[in-house]
């Protein structure tokens, strides 16, 4: 189960407010490479998992994911406050205002919903893991971006450290996929799904 | 761990050849030999890692700091512990990494003990002690104020 710790992992302190800066970020609370995506695919992928080192592995970063999609919705939050529905317009706020107001909605960038198509929970092994490791890369590549297109420092310095967070994860599930490999046919890896091993 | 410099030329890292009878079609992520060396918690923090070897930043711009809100010591014991304990999922068997892990609870839970005193529960189990039920009262975390306690 889960507890709710009243706090952030990171400070997040944004001294003026940009809605044309929440227009994109958004894309990382519910786009195909989002934090809400990434806590889904790996706290999904657990239950078919055959070791305890792997299952491990998803739940903590799986959950450190959550505390990520709440880091990107505070981010939003605080760069929609105090708005005007003149700042709104001229921003070009305006297309999501009228859906959603100030509310912060899962969406990517684009305006499309998320979608559990953008994740993979294929209860394989091998697959799940280089899933997992392509997301990784994939939310590090659209934090980039988000820092390319940004010049506001204190939505930068967050951004930096979610960026570097996805570095860290690509490491840990690269790490487990090798231990996993390690313990599957030397010969022929693909011998069977340790997840589904009746063949 | 042998010392690298930056071009990493003396590593001799690339030297490895895989023999014929190694498997291929399977990823091979280089494994973190060992947890040194380490960042500070407070630069851990700032960086989004405890790890130098890890910290790859884009464009080698760093964070220097985070930003001073009253829990950012917590923060940043809690969150070297939770990096090294994501290191410790891959290495369950490095005794040395888990003394200093063990060490960064203990710290992380008299820091949180501190602050739940000061400024009001984390966890509603915090609320064991309390007078009141003051779970609801604000600033909530994603809220922006000018004296913001979380």
């Amino acid at each position: 189960m889960f507890i709710y710790q009243k706090r952030l992992q990171y400070p997040i302190r944004i001294a003026n407010p940009n809605p044309a800066l929440a227009k994109f970020i958004i894309s990382q609370y519910g786009g195909p490479n989002g934090e809400l995506g990434a806590s889904m695919r790996y706290l999904s992928q657990r239950f078919a998992m055959p070791s305890d080192e792997i299952k491990g592995i998803l739940t903590d970063i799986g959950t450190e994911e959550l505390g990520h999609l709440e880091m990107v919705g505070t981010i939003i939050h605080q760069l929609t406050r105090n708005l005007t529905p003149e700042e709104i317009k001229a921003k070009g706020f305006d297309t999501y205002f009228v859906d959603h107001t100030v509310g912060v909605f899962p969406q990517a960038a684009s305006g499309e919903p998320w979608n559990a198509i953008s994740i993979g929970v294929s209860g394989d092994v091998i697959a799940d893991l280089t899933e997992d490791m392509a997301a990784e890369q994939k939310a590090r590549a659209t934090y980039d971006n988000i820092l390319r297109l940004s010049d506001d420092p204190d939505v930068n310095n967050v951004i930096r450290f979610l960026r570097e967070r996805e570095v860290v994860h690509f490491q840990r599930f690269g790490e487990a996929l090798n231990k996993a490999t390690e313990k599957m046919n030397q010969a022929n890896v693909y011998f069977m799904n340790p997840a589904f091993p009746g063949r | 761990m042998a010392e690298c410099d930056n071009t990493l030329e003396n590593c001799g890292y690339k030297s490895g050849v895989l023999p014929r009878c190694a498997p291929l079609a399977t990823t091979y992520v280089p494994v973190q030999g060992d947890p040194e060396p380490r960042y500070e918690p407070e630069k851990a923090l700032a960086r989004g890692t405890l790890f130098p070897g890890l910290d790859l930043p884009l464009g080698n711009i760093v964070n220097q700091d985070t930003a001073d809100v009253p829990m950012a010591e917590l923060m940043a014991i809690d969150f070297a512990a939770h990096d090294l304990s994501l290191y410790l999922d891959t290495h369950p068997d490095d005794s040395e990494a888990f003394a200093v892990y063990k060490d960064l609870l203990a710290l992380a839970e008299e820091g949180m003990q501190r602050y739940v005193k000061r400024y009001g529960p984390i966890c509603k189990t915090d609320l064991v002690n309390a007078r009141s039920y003051c779970w609801l009262r604000g600033p909530w975390p994603w809220e922006m104020t000018a004296t913001r306690e979380a």
